[in-house]
């Protein structure tokens, strides 16, 4: 049967090239399409998640939803001793974080600020890496602080700049401050640098009374793809219901909502081909089997079953689908691979789309194998799917009907 | 004679039935699916244009130079009501109104948040952009110390409607100055700086808590039209800085820039495609019958009037694939206009980029004349080879073959 398959697909040229064409466009469409999708959103996060939110952040409960000094952790070295047992865990720091006015010589601006562990954050997140001017902080920086630029540009300060700051303690009593600009950053991340600053914990803790306390533990994983079994893992070591531990899925649930909604417009936006495309193999097949009627007629005459017919139908389908894959997969990979390492780059990207947390100009494409596998299974599925109307026309006809027909 | 072709025409349409309707139905299915995906995409462009125009910018904004740079009091607009009056009198300007802002930390008892605190008159903010159509919870009312809130900074603070607020910022005159502000309402805009950032107060209240004159604001919006309008305000004022909504919204007009880039790529690939699909059909249409064109031929048909008939053929078939992709691509459109895509279960993430929880699609004649233009030329063209092989036909070989 499958030696048939091989010399129809040969002998009915136009069918054959036509489907194998078709397949091979839609099978690298499919794969980049998909690729490039994944790619843009795993890149937001994960830019997203370097730069400051932890994969995984422990919270006393009702903190992020009611907030209030009341709210905040109030033993952290507690909780960080058993973080320190968790193998799977990398680095995990303590973060205070408040808001308030900072005002220069001649400008105000609010603006969060932080108490953070500088040599921490240096593993856990990119802040030092995004230094754009001055320094970043060490334990022992004193009043320093560390500005976002876009923050720094509002209030016009310069390196070594002092500035008040007003905000409230972790005993809600009034607190401020004069600090020392001692660094710049920028992260792209055109709000975060907008409307963040940070302090060295040790000074900071003076400052608000915030000895061993901490608005969240923040914490950084071997692998990030374990943040859920690390999660449960986390939880119950801690044992207190009065701490939450939240994945990074949780605490950017609108970003990951956001890419959900896209790759579901994304996916219409991609079976309007591959409807198109189905229908166009299904005619080409149709046509192909409708002036074949004849042979199905005798074929079917001298003993063939339906079943036989069927699969006689579908090795020649497999046989266009397989070649046009082979062909198409390869290829297709290759660019997912390329662009993968060598993102494609659109200037002024980052800078249009900031208010969607969008850093970068660079959009890599996703190079997935078990993505790329499901790509191609999708195409075999809908090239079989074309041949079952061919196939119910034909079994339409009696076998000595058929080896009538003109 | 033509008569006689155009009813032969219709016959051959239909003689293979069920290959005629796959095509039909392959026309029918991908033009309607384009349809309904160019008409939500378009939808969710127009709408965030739409909201944006009438919650902030209008049409033509204007600011006070190096305003935009600095984002600071100190740059406002003198003599505003002066200004106002000379633009209402201009041809186009369909409405104005006076905006102050003053960026600060906004607190309730136990969260803060950076907000924006902007100036408004209600009254000429409901003839501007309606105003109260964003409205999502309480009463539109800025009385008394009342505030409006944009709902993504309400969701960050906490806050419901009755809630009490504390805004703090630097004054007109320099000075850290604080007010405390009552939540009447919660608004979407869905224009993402307004609903992340901005608490509405009313204008001349804001005036005196910044200790500004109720004659300076520091954004002028206008809601008009036309280049021309544009144009003269900028020659009128040259001290200040007159912008149009595209300028200030580079995002949008990318978005709008990428969307018929977009629905041009999959209009012309999706065309391609049904171009394959239709020249199949007429190919073997053509070549089944190739011994009745020869025996046409034979008998004296000039080949012009056989080139009519496939040409009828192919727009029959052509014209059945357009009415039924616009028929079923109306009724999506239609749907998705009065009913809309329900994302309510994602509502948090689509309010806080900027979209509504149930998106709404748009209809545009032009989608209809273009796929129409397109599937005529598609039918059309299909049948170019498939006549040359009959012009070549020798009569007498093609009678003299099996087939």
């Amino acid at each position: 049967m499958f030696k048939l398959a091989l010399k129809n697909t040969l002998f009915y040229k136009g069918r054959s090239i036509t489907t194998a064409v078709l397949t091979f466009v839609s099978t690298i469409l499919f794969i980049l399409f998909i690729s490039l999708q994944d790619g843009s959103h795993n890149a937001m996060l994960e830019n997203s998640l370097k730069i400051y939110t932890g994969a995984i952040e422990i919270y006393h409960r009702d903190y992020r939803d009611v907030g209030g000094n009341e709210y905040l952790i109030q033993d952290a070295k507690a909780i960080t001793d058993k973080l320190a047992k968790i193998d799977a865990v990398e680095a995990f720091s303590t973060r205070y974080e408040t808001y308030g006015l900072f005002s220069s010589k001649e400008y105000s601006a609010a603006s969060m600020l932080a108490g953070v562990e500088p040599s921490k954050e240096s593993v856990l997140s990119s802040l030092g890496t995004a230094l754009k001017e001055g320094k970043f902080l060490d334990e022992n920086a004193g009043n320093c602080i560390y500005m976002g630029a876009e923050l720094v540009k509002k209030l016009k300060l310069g390196i070594g700049d002092e500035v008040a700051f007003v905000g409230s303690a972790s005993d809600d009593s009034f607190a401020a401050d004069i600090f020392k600009l001692c660094g710049v950053f920028k992260t792209g991340l055109f709000e975060f640098d907008s409307s963040a600053s940070f302090v060295s914990r040790s000074y900071f803790d003076e400052l608000m009374n915030g000895y061993n306390k901490a608005s969240y533990i923040t914490i950084k994983l071997k692998n990030i793809d374990d943040a859920d079994i690390v999660n449960s893992q986390i939880i119950k070591v801690l044992d207190d219901e009065n701490l939450e531990s939240l994945t990074w899925k949780t605490l950017m649930k609108s970003m990951v909502e956001m890419m959900e909604i896209d790759s579901i417009f994304g996916y219409i936006s991609l079976s309007l081909f591959l409807v198109v495309i189905f229908f166009v193999i299904m005619i080409y097949g149709f046509i192909n089997i409708s002036s074949r009627i004849k042979e199905f007629g005798v074929l079917r005459s001298i003993g063939l079953s339906k079943k036989n017919i069927l699969l006689l139908l579908f090795y020649e389908i497999f046989i266009l689908s397989t070649i046009s894959v082979i062909l198409a997969t390869p290829i297709a990979a290759y660019i997912c691979y390329y662009y993968n390492i060598n993102p494609v780059v659109i200037k002024g990207i980052a800078e249009m789309y900031k208010d969607y947390g969008v850093v970068s100009d660079e959009i890599p494409f996703n190079f997935d194998m078990f993505t790329i596998f499901w790509n191609v299974a999708v195409v075999y599925i809908l090239n079989f799917l074309s041949i079952l109307y061919p196939y119910l026309y034909i079994n339409s006809f009696k076998p000595i009907e058929a080896t009538r027909h003109v | 004679m033509y008569k006689l072709i155009l009813k032969m025409a219709w016959k051959n349409s239909f003689m293979r039935l069920s290959r005629t309707l796959l095509v039909i139905i392959m026309i029918g299915v991908s033009m309607s699916m384009m349809l309904g995906i160019q008409g939500i995409y378009d939808g969710m462009v127009n709408n965030m244009v739409d909201k944006n125009r009438r919650s902030d910018s209008g049409d033509i904004t204007i600011f006070a130079k190096d305003y935009r740079v600095n984002r600071d009091l100190l740059y406002r607009i003198k003599n505003v009501h002066e200004i106002k009056n000379e633009i209402q009198k201009m041809d186009g300007v369909e409405a104005v109104v006076l905006r102050i802002r003053a960026d600060g930390l906004l607190s309730t008892a136990r969260k803060s948040s950076f907000a924006s605190v902007i100036g408004i008159d209600l009254k000429e903010e409901e003839h501007f952009g309606k105003f109260s159509e964003f409205l999502k919870e309480g009463t539109v009312d800025l009385q008394k110390q009342g505030a409006i809130i944009g709902v993504e900074l309400a969701k960050t603070l906490k806050v419901r409607v009755g809630s009490k607020i504390i805004f703090s910022t630097q004054d007109g005159s320099g000075e850290i100055n604080s007010i405390a502000l009552y939540i009447r309402a919660i608004v979407q805009t869905t224009n993402i700086a307004l609903d992340n950032s901005a608490i509405f107060i009313d204008i001349g209240q804001l005036h005196k808590f910044l200790g500004t004159a109720s004659t300076e604001a520091t954004q002028i919006s206008i809601r008009g039209n036309g280049e021309k309008l544009y144009g003269e305000l900028k020659s009128k004022y040259p001290n200040l800085d007159v912008k149009t909504f595209l300028e200030l919204q580079p995002m949008i007009k990318q978005m709008q820039d990428l969307m018929v880039i977009f629905n041009s790529v999959t209009f012309f690939i999706v065309m391609s495609v049904v171009f394959v699909g239709i020249f199949g059909v007429m190919y073997v249409s053509i070549l089944d019958r190739i011994r009745e064109f020869g025996i046409m031929l034979s008998v004296g048909m000039h080949y012009k009037y056989i080139r009519l008939q496939i040409f009828f053929e192919a727009l029959f078939v052509g014209l059945m694939g357009y009415l039924s992709g616009a028929v079923l691509g109306a009724v999506i459109l239609v749907y998705l206009k009065n009913k809309g895509i329900d994302l309510s279960s994602f509502s948090d993430a689509l309010e806080m980029w900027g979209y509504e929880s149930v998106i709404h699609g748009t209809i545009k004649i032009s989608y209809f004349t273009t796929t129409f233009a397109s599937i005529i030329t598609a039918s059309l063209f299909s049948i170019l080879i498939p006549l040359r092989k009959i012009k070549k036909l020798n009569p007498i070989e093609v009678i003299k073959a099996d087939k």
